[in-house]
């Protein structure tokens, strides 16, 4: 029991920690919070969706057209919708991100639909995912868990390596801590500054369309509205890490995540979302600054 | 016609002048037609207009009633009470609208009903379920069953007809979700069925695993999901997720392609309880439904065949009684007994004093990614023991349970 609920925890907190970083990186960068990155999971997994279900394309071939395709969107959404407000006042970028945010709700309730579709297809099923196993230790009791819940914990793991590399090691991760830093030096300092930013939503994008498409295939389900609670829910898990720090924001949505499992399963099921706010509230009352926030002003 | 005006007249001058200065244009028998045709609820109103109108054609193909076309007027009250209450106003002060077929959201029926009431204009609904809708509303019918109705009939059926002993409800946390698991509850605790776990959901959720996971533990015999269908596909998937090889149950809400489109096999063998099946094997059934997919090239849902019959019933009403408005809801509420009942595509309906209707429920169950008839079905109520229901017709809800 504990231990289904535990691990039922880390799989919903590893798909909040992904898109956790998408938020935390663009405010590290420009401070802003780009509430339309819920709907770039979205679209990822729509995407992805279309090319696998609905096209017949296998899923090494799907999974990145979403990816791409939401890297694109992350991008362009970044020159359309803030660029041009950059020098506004902060207030200006945020009402503009809610409005791209609604925008895309629509977009894909026309294309795709308002109905839940599944994403995988009843003709292909990917039997490797489905295959399930059974654990079970002293103490912690019984669990059940698929191939599907091993991959999520394993891409968000190999991905939080991935991202730390790409920041400590790379010249385009330096940019990025310089311009998170102070804009204005970092340019002097010869660092493109758009190009910087622009690369910024294009990673952080495609990790909300690799959440998208994982929580597609493991839930079997996409629908317009799910970048709406989830993006919520990350949110928190970003401020609760400490907005801005990238470890951060891993151990926040793996802590939102085992918290609403437990509450779900210990208290009560109604009370899992008002869990999950409390628990921002709390942390915003005594740590401000987030869970890792403080250690570091802006950004590793 | 003639003897339309003359009952007009007869009843209400200034009626009668209306109708009068219409001349050739009110040569056709008028029924106002209420449901969300646009919003939420589209593809609700699309099913009953496309009932409502396969109906009015047929009676109009066959030389109409008494050689008199019948006419539909289609308002739309977008699901939206306020919407509702003007919609029905309008319909009420036409004095050539006859009756009102509507309206579907039980919260616009109850909007409705207030004015229908005030203006005795027959209202009969072929949707709205909530247990109030009728109440106290001497012109206020409907269809189809009432929602506690329904909670009462799955617990009867999974312990009389399934046989089992030991059940978990997994309900979504509204109004539909609420009072369809109270009235199972109530109904499990009379006749002993154990009710070993209760675990609810907020209708965003995604995630189902913790829920899911206590249930488990609790060991059920079945698992009763008291919601809709799109929570209800995921729950499913996550079930097969996590093993759980326990049968689940549903009431209407879940009777959707979409249930079966998302959850795929995981929906496989699980049981759901409805007003009207397509795929049921019934002389009745098929005629209408082979005529209706060649109609409209898609298959009727409840929804479509509840309309249909809801025109049948007032429009019997009057080749029987003719124009008169209290005539016409006299006449519908004195089919009241299962020997004096409208027989349909949605079996024998007939109503009780409150102007509710009490059918059996058909029970389907879905296999290969269709919805049949499962292999047992509980028999009508009228055949299955007639006079107590005809006593019964008169008494409340928990009544029509007695037999089952």
């Amino acid at each position: 029991m504990v231990l289904q609920q535990i691990i039922n925890g880390l799989t919903i907190g590893a798909v909040y920690a992904l898109i956790a970083t998408g938020y935390t990186m663009v405010y590290g960068i420009i401070e802003l919070i780009n509430f339309a990155h819920g709907e770039i999971y979205m679209m990822g997994a729509f995407v992805a969706m279309t090319f696998f279900r609905l096209w017949g394309m296998p899923l090494w071939a799907a999974a990145p057209a979403g990816i791409l395709a939401a890297v694109m969107l992350g991008v362009t959404l970044e020159y359309v919708a803030y660029r041009p407000l950059r020098r506004s006042p902060r207030l200006v970028a945020l009402i503009s991100a809610i409005g791209a945010s609604l925008f895309l709700q629509n977009l894909a309730m026309k294309i795709w639909g308002a109905r839940r579709q599944p994403f995988l297809d009843p003709n292909r099923p990917l039997e490797f995912f489905q295959i399930k196993h059974h654990v079970s230790l002293p103490v912690l009791g019984e669990a059940t868990f698929s191939n599907m819940q091993i991959t999520i914990l394993v891409t968000a793991a190999v991905i939080a390596i991935l991202l730390n590399l790409i920041i400590k090691r790379t010249k385009v991760g330096k940019a990025m801590r310089a311009t998170a830093q102070d804009q204005v030096a970092a340019r002097l300092m010869g660092v493109n500054v758009n190009r910087t930013i622009t690369a910024t939503f294009a990673i952080g994008s495609a990790m909300g369309a690799v959440a998208g498409i994982l929580v597609g295939m493991n839930y079997n389900q996409v629908w317009p509205m799910m970048g709406y609670m989830a993006g919520l829910k990350a949110f928190t898990a970003a401020v609760l890490g400490g907005i801005g720090n990238i470890p951060g924001a891993f151990v926040g949505g793996l802590i939102l995540g085992m918290a609403e499992g437990f509450a779900g399963a210990y208290i009560s099921s109604l009370w899992m979302d008002a869990i999950a706010f409390a628990v921002l509230i709390i942390v915003l009352i005594y740590r401000p600054s987030g869970i890792l926030g403080e250690q570091i002003p802006k950004r590793t | 016609m003639r003897r339309g005006f003359v009952i007009a007249a007869g009843g209400l001058a200034a009626l009668s002048l209306i109708v009068g200065c219409g001349g050739g244009e009110t040569e056709t028998y008028k029924l106002g037609v209420v449901g969300p045709f646009t919003g939420d609820g589209a593809q609700f109103g699309e099913m009953i207009r496309m009932g409502v109108e396969m109906k009015a054609h047929e009676i109009n193909d066959a030389g109409g009633i008494n050689g008199v076309m019948l006419e539909l007027e289609l308002q739309d009250d977008k699901g939206d009470p306020k919407e509702a209450a003007n919609v029905a106003q309008k319909l009420g002060s036409d004095p050539d609208v006859l009756a009102v077929i509507g309206h579907f959201n039980s919260s616009c029926s109850l909007a409705g009903k207030e004015v229908y009431n005030q203006m005795n204009v027959l209202q009969l609904s072929p949707g709205s379920t909530n247990v109030t809708v009728c109440e106290g509303g001497d012109w206020t019918f409907r269809n189809v069953y009432r929602d506690d109705y329904q909670g009462y009939f799955i617990a009867d059926y999974i312990k009389d007809v399934l046989g089992y002993e030991k059940v978990a409800v997994f309900f979504d946390n509204d109004d539909y979700g609420i009072g369809l698991k109270e009235a199972f509850r109530e109904r499990a605790d009379e006749i002993g069925l154990e009710v070993v776990a209760e675990e609810a959901y907020v209708r965003d959720t995604q995630e189902y695993t913790p829920q899911l996971t206590q249930i488990r533990a609790k060991e059920p015999d079945i698992i009763f999901i008291s919601g809709l269908y799109a929570n209800a596909a995921m729950i499913l998937t996550q079930a097969k997720n996590l093993d759980i090889q326990t049968p689940f149950i549903g009431g209407d809400g879940l009777l959707s392609s979409d249930l079966i489109k998302n959850a795929g096999s995981a929906a496989d063998g699980t049981i759901i309880t409805c007003p009207f099946l397509p795929t049921i094997e019934d002389e009745k059934t098929r005629e209408f439904v082979e005529a209706f997919e060649k109609k409209y090239n898609e298959k009727p849902d409840a929804w479509a065949a509840l309309s249909y019959d809801a025109v049948g019933i007032v429009a019997e009403a009057i080749a029987e009684v003719g124009t008169d408005r209290t005539a016409i809801r006299d006449y519908v509420a004195s089919l009241n007994s299962p020997e004096n009942a409208y027989d349909g595509v949605t079996g024998m309906t007939y109503f009780d004093a409150n102007g509710d209707v009490m059918k059996p429920l058909v029970v389907a169950v879905v296999r290969d990614g269709e919805f049949y008839p499962a292999e047992h079905q509980v028999d009508s109520l009228a055949e299955a023991e007639p006079t107590e229901e005809t006593a019964e017709a008169e008494t409340e809800e928990e009544t029509p349970e007695g037999e089952s």
